[in-house]
């Protein structure tokens, strides 16, 4: 019984920590790649129409 | 005991080398507001800015001085290095608990934060110097409050690296203010106090003497304030130590939906650890702490919340010195530093009560918690999934820099105007410009700081006026620097109508030189008033040595060990 339990609550816990760690790990890497891609190409298009200067120009500090 | 310790160090150096591991490779990690060269001359504006504000003073005198003796890259490492070490060892002891496993929790936690994330991806280093000494002052604080010999001593030696920026110096003041006074033992706690502001004289001073006033510009309220990772807002994000600003120093996992889950997860069990901290402290502590934790809450929110964002904007346009409260986040480390603390506490209680009933399932408890953080923001690792990755200046950085010393005096004005680049040897990530820095002599930077589309503008008058000129079409050899510096990181950026009149001394493949031969060379002038920043750093660095000889000079093992047990048993008094 008490060997079950161990088992159920470790894998629970290993369950929640390998999905937030893929979650992450996926957000780090290719979601955000493709996001900022079309996120920046967005802007640069947004710029452009707006006459505006490019907001990648290294002016720019950051964005919120 | 000991065994602890080592276990407690050595978890500490894996944390360290996971997040900084590419600063294996040799070079110099240039990111935002991280700035290191090979060797940063000892020049008066990094010393006493004249026209700006004194944002890194004294951090750039003490990093000049580092690197008349080593390069820069070593100062670095020793400074991103020491800054997660020690926050994780500093935490992992400040817990008043005996389990080891609880230590490494709060270890791993602390140097886990998105706070500590956010503010090195955003290249803040001083600020990270204040979160690493944050535990280790509070430690001292507490020391002091129980009547501790050398406590004193030791107070100050954890505020001074807190104090090397302005933000830094004021956390280390409002700890040392808040825990160490107690009833019938003022003699202490005020030498304590008087030395942490002697220790923030040189930024006053250097406040007090600039001409760039001390007012800012009111846009940068909602241009830094905190800002929501996820569905859940701001003050959520706040909540779980995030919510820098900027975007891009925000690491991806903060936008998954789940962050506030673990927020959640992670504000119920510090809920259940307040409860032991009180037990385990001695009368007030907990209480201060929790005040502390508070107010840097609040000072990181006021940004955000309508009416106190409307009272900031007025405070930062009309009162001297109130600027340093528009990147409220900064604010929040002592927040942090008690989350992470009951949070410990918290597991600590949980997994007490899961041994009474199976101990194999409570050690599965304590490293789902310990990994949490990590799990959480798993790209905080690798220096940022890869963000952070150090390069090699180019060698026209060296040549012009010999240029200049070969032919000293005089301004040096940096075009096209901008305060950040993102250089194509630097990988294209942004970071302040490093002529400052880099080159012996007075380089003008724009200080205008653009937050998307929102410019926030500059106090240097001197920029003002040179913008405006420029702006205006005129050349800059009517500007009257003696030397200008293009940056050609992007084609096309410098009208050449700019350039007239101008004589090209150095042309390589990332910078020219131009030489106004209309501005003859004049050699810097110290006014009066600088050297009055000068003798505020003499003082702070006589209170450092004070009490370092106080804390070393009388018995270094026996007043060592004895502390170490007598701290412990304080926190079971």
């Amino acid at each position: 019984m008490r060997k079950a339990l161990t088992l159920v609550v470790t894998g629970l816990v290993a369950a929640v920590l390998g999905i937030l760690s893929l979650g992450g790990l996926a957000a780090a890497t290719t979601a955000t790649e493709e996001e900022a891609v079309s996120q920046a190409e967005e802007l640069i298009e947004k710029a452009k129409q707006a006459n505006e200067p490019d907001p990648y120009t290294p002016a720019i500090y950051g964005s919120r | 005991m000991v065994r602890d310790r080592l276990l407690l160090y050595a978890v500490a150096a894996v944390v360290t080398a996971m997040v900084l591991a590419p600063l294996a490779a040799p070079g110099y990690v240039l990111r935002y507001d991280m700035v290191f060269v090979p060797r940063q001359p000892l020049t008066w504006d990094l010393v006493a800015p004249a026209q700006g504000l004194p944002r890194a003073v004294p951090m750039d005198a003490v990093v000049s001085v580092l690197t008349q003796f080593v390069p820069g890259w070593v100062v670095q490492r020793i400074a991103l290095g020491g800054a997660v070490l020690l926050a994780a060892v500093g935490a992992g002891r400040l817990v008043p608990t005996e389990r080891t496993g609880v230590r490494l929790l709060a270890a791993v936690g602390y140097a886990w934060t998105p706070y500590l994330a956010e503010r090195l991806l955003i290249g803040q280093w001083g600020l990270l110097v204040c979160y690493a000494a944050l535990p280790w002052l509070v430690r001292a604080g507490l020391e002091l409050r129980a009547g501790r010999a050398g406590a004193v001593a030791r107070v100050l030696l954890a505020a001074a690296p807190a104090a090397i920026t302005p933000t830094g110096g004021l956390i280390a003041f409002g700890v040392v203010s808040l825990l160490a006074p107690r009833r019938g033992r003022w003699r202490g706690s005020t030498i304590a106090v008087a030395g942490v502001a002697l220790l923030n004289a040189p930024w006053v001073t250097a406040a007090l003497v600039t001409d760039a006033g001390g007012t800012s510009d009111p846009a940068g309220v909602a241009a830094f304030a905190p800002r929501g990772e996820n569905w859940a807002g701001p003050l959520t994000a706040l909540a779980g130590t995030g919510g820098i600003w900027s975007a891009q120093a925000t690491p991806a996992s903060r936008a998954l939906p789940l962050v506030p889950l673990v927020t959640l997860v992670l504000l119920a069990l510090a809920g259940a650890g307040v409860g032991l901290l009180r037990r385990r402290t001695s009368p007030g502590v907990s209480a201060r702490l929790l005040v502390l934790a508070g107010a840097g809450f609040l000072l990181a929110a006021l940004g955000t919340v309508p009416g106190t964002a409307d009272v900031l904007r007025w405070a930062v346009a009309q009162l001297p010195g109130a600027g340093l409260l528009r990147d409220g986040q900064k604010f929040l480390a002592p927040y942090a530093l008690l989350l992470v603390v009951c949070v410990a506490l918290g597991a600590e209680r949980l997994v007490t009560r899961v041994e009474r009933t199976n101990r194999e399932v409570a050690g599965v408890v304590l490293g789902g918690v310990l990994l949490l953080p990590v799990a959480a923001m798993p790209d905080l690792a690798f220096g940022g999934a890869g963000r952070l990755w150090p390069v090699s200046y180019p060698a026209d950085w060296p040549v012009v820099a010999g240029r200049l010393a070969a032919d000293p005096g005089g301004e040096v004005l940096a075009l096209p105007l901008s305060g950040y680049r993102a250089y194509p040897w630097n990988g294209g990530r942004t970071v302040l410009d490093p002529a400052p820095r880099y080159l012996p002599a007075t380089v003008l930077i724009d200080d205008t700081l653009r937050v998307g589309d929102v410019a926030v503008s500059g106090e240097n008058p001197r920029l003002q006026e040179i913008r405006q000129l420029i702006g205006a079409g005129r050349p800059a050899a009517e500007t009257g620097v003696r030397w200008v510096l293009v940056q050609q990181h992007r084609a096309d950026q410098v009208d050449p109508a700019t350039l007239a009149g101008l004589e090209l001394v150095y042309q390589g493949v990332f910078l020219a030189l131009y030489r106004n031969p209309a501005a003859p060379p004049s050699p810097v002038m110290a006014a009066p008033a600088r050297w009055a920043v000068v003798v505020a750093l003499a003082v702070a660095v006589v209170v450092v040595i004070a009490a370092l000889f106080r804390r070393y000079a009388g018995g270094l093992l026996r007043g060592n060990l004895r502390s170490e047990v007598q701290t412990l048993e304080d926190w079971h008094a």
